[in-house]
């Protein structure tokens, strides 16, 4: 896998592809097309949502994650799982015990996230408290969703809170740590992130934020999840990691909707899930309609990291579970206000750089073309059936006049123009009006 | 260019005409009072417009609030209006017109936090009163005209080299 471009998350495997429709179909930003009975991804608009992931029926979608045999290359390993990993073992495992089945599996030391999420959220409190002003302020956890405001709504980037996500925080604060302790130096440390999704690979190999991510790799969920699964299984005792920090409860909130807000003192806050449903949201923030919210939480995966699909186990049940574990850890703080107040003032949670607006290319790049295009795509579009029926190629009638206006198909690959029955039914009703 | 030719066009009709040259996009859409299921939906297929033309972000944000708000106005107050989204090469120009009970003071409405909704409106979470400061502080010239009963039409200019912050 090691061949593929690192840009992006997901590639089609043109062996298994089929050339159905269904990827082409669910992709939001309409980054795919079916061309010689093969899916192809437009990278230029992909925004790694992995939506084409969880629908393919023949598995024909790839993740790009870094593979647990590329660990070797670092002389000390780090795993770093995403809170989303507690809830896939049932409803009877600690976090503690995952976390050391996981460290047998090749770590030399692996670190529970939950509590950097819980450091996080007071940062972000103090964000809100020192920064009155625009609102509503969103939150910078998914990967996907800082995607799709720069791409689709460039003009609300500045709202994004400039507060790195827990992953990147808690893999500097290692690497610092460690290299100390260990008297290593930081090159030689690998901190891998366990993933509930593929687009976590994509903001390590290109972060928007920084030049260069404090994470190494992210190694898929379900990627390990047999090797955890046989491990916790084979245990006769119980086990238990030595000397770890107590398990934040808050923290581990952060892997379902409403985790980020949950140990906050705001009330004013939403949280969205799922792609449609995001757009839907952004598309009233830009509009200003939110401004009455302090906080925006959105998550691209359906009922957020835990719906991620690199997982496991059902979304419903990962719910229920993160639920469960919240209740047992209960929601008492366990990092002190001032620690993070401190790191806070020393910058050590902010973005290097603003998140940039990179909307996706205009029909042209001179106005006056782009307006002549977009009249001409309307000007296709009334001859083509409406049906969005996908055999031409394209997801749908619009999508396909602006690959005509845009040179990348012609109007004879719809099948109802090429064999004139839609025009001539068309024409018909045009003279009747 | 217009001065010069200004003196061989007398009429108001060759005047509109030479004018019309100059939009470079046009689209009309239809709004409709008291929907507040499809509210917003205009606001959001013009800057979809505006982000395929190129239209810069900024821009697009100022527009984006003032379209929405006086869209959600046509909605609340009026039976039904229009939203004429005009593309110059300079400008861009947001036309509002409505049918419906019309400003009685349009000062005192341009007052921030001013507004005659309705409880039900207010219990919905609109009628804070910030509608037209809003549309005023994100236009570069805002133009109204109402007529008590009558209606009320809004003329949103939005320059398209000037920033205003």
């Amino acid at each position: 896998m090691t061949e593929v471009s690192t840009l992006h998350s997901v590639k089609i495997d043109k062996k298994t592809c089929i050339g159905c429709v269904t990827c082409m179909k669910a992709c939001p930003t309409k980054a795919i097309r079916v061309r010689n009975r093969k899916a192809q991804i437009n990278y230029e608009r992909c925004i790694d949502c992995g939506e084409c992931l969880r629908v393919c029926p023949y598995n024909a979608v790839v993740p790009i994650t870094t593979s647990p045999a590329d660990l070797g290359r670092f002389k000390y390993k780090i795993g770093l799982p995403s809170p989303v990993l507690y809830s896939q073992f049932g409803d009877n495992i600690m976090p503690h015990e995952i976390l050391t089945v996981l460290k047998e599996l090749g770590f030399d030391h692996v670190y529970d996230e939950a509590l950097v999420c819980e450091m996080t959220g007071l940062a972000i409190e103090e964000y809100l408290d020192k920064n009155k002003g625009l609102r509503p302020i969103i939150s910078s956890t998914c990967p996907v969703v800082v995607r799709l405001i720069q791409r689709l709504f460039p003009s609300i980037c500045k709202l994004i809170v400039p507060i790195e996500p827990p992953r990147e925080i808690a893999a500097k604060n290692l690497r610092e740590e460690i290299s100390k302790e260990k008297n290593i130096s930081k090159e030689e440390i690998g901190i891998i992130h366990i993933t509930p999704c593929a687009a976590k690979m994509v903001s390590i190999n290109h972060p928007e934020t920084m030049k260069r991510s404090f994470l190494d790799g992210a190694i898929a969920i379900r990627e390990i999840y047999n090797a955890i699964m046989m491990r916790l299984q084979k245990a006769s005792q119980p086990l238990w990691l030595h000397a770890q920090s107590p398990i934040s409860g808050i923290g581990i909130g952060w892997a379902i909707p409403g985790g980020e807000t949950r140990g906050m003192k705001f009330y004013n806050y939403i949280s969205v899930s799922g792609v449609y449903d995001t757009i839907r949201i952004l598309e009233d923030v830009e509009s200003g309609k939110l401004k009455a919210i302090e906080y925006l939480e959105c998550f691209i995966c359906p009922d957020g990291c835990v719906g991620g699909p690199l997982t496991v186990e059902n979304r419903f049940i990962a719910k229920s579970n993160i639920l469960r574990l919240i209740r047992v850890f209960g929601d008492k703080q366990r990092v002190s206000s001032s620690l993070v107040k401190r790191l806070y003032n020393e910058k050590f949670f902010s973005f290097e750089h603003a998140v940039a607006p990179k909307p996706f290319a205009p029909l042209d790049k001179n106005r006056a073309e782009a307006i002549k295009k977009l009249k001409l795509r309307e000007k296709i579009l009334k001859k083509l059936p409406g049906t969005n029926c996908g055999v031409c190629g394209a997801p749908d009638c619009i999508t396909f006049a602006e690959d005509i206006v845009l040179g990348k198909a012609i109007l004879q690959d719809c099948i109802y123009v090429s064999t004139k029955r839609h025009n001539r039914k068309e024409r018909h009703g045009e003279e009747k009006n | 260019m217009l001065m010069v030719l200004g003196h061989h066009l007398r009429t108001k009709n060759e005047w509109d005409r030479v004018m019309r040259s100059e939009i470079l996009f046009q689209q009309k859409f239809k709004i409709h009072g008291g929907d507040f299921v499809n509210a917003g939906e205009s606001s959001i297929k013009i800057r979809n417009i505006l982000k395929e033309i190129g239209i810069d972000t900024d821009i697009i944000r100022r527009i984006a609030i003032a379209a929405y708000e006086a869209e959600m106005n046509v909605v609340m107050f009026a039976q039904h209006g229009t939203m004429h989204l005009l593309v110059y090469s300079n400008k861009i120009l947001l036309k509002v017109a409505d049918e419906g009970q019309g400003i009685e003071n349009i000062e005192l409405a341009m007052q921030p936090g001013f507004s005659t909704a309705t409880e039900e409106m207010r219990e919905m979470g609109f009628g804070a009163g910030m509608g037209l400061p809003n549309i005023k502080k994100n236009a570069d010239v805002l133009n109204i005209t109402s007529t008590v009963g009558k209606g009320t039409r809004l003329e949103i200019n939005i320059n398209l080299n000037s920033k205003n912050d």
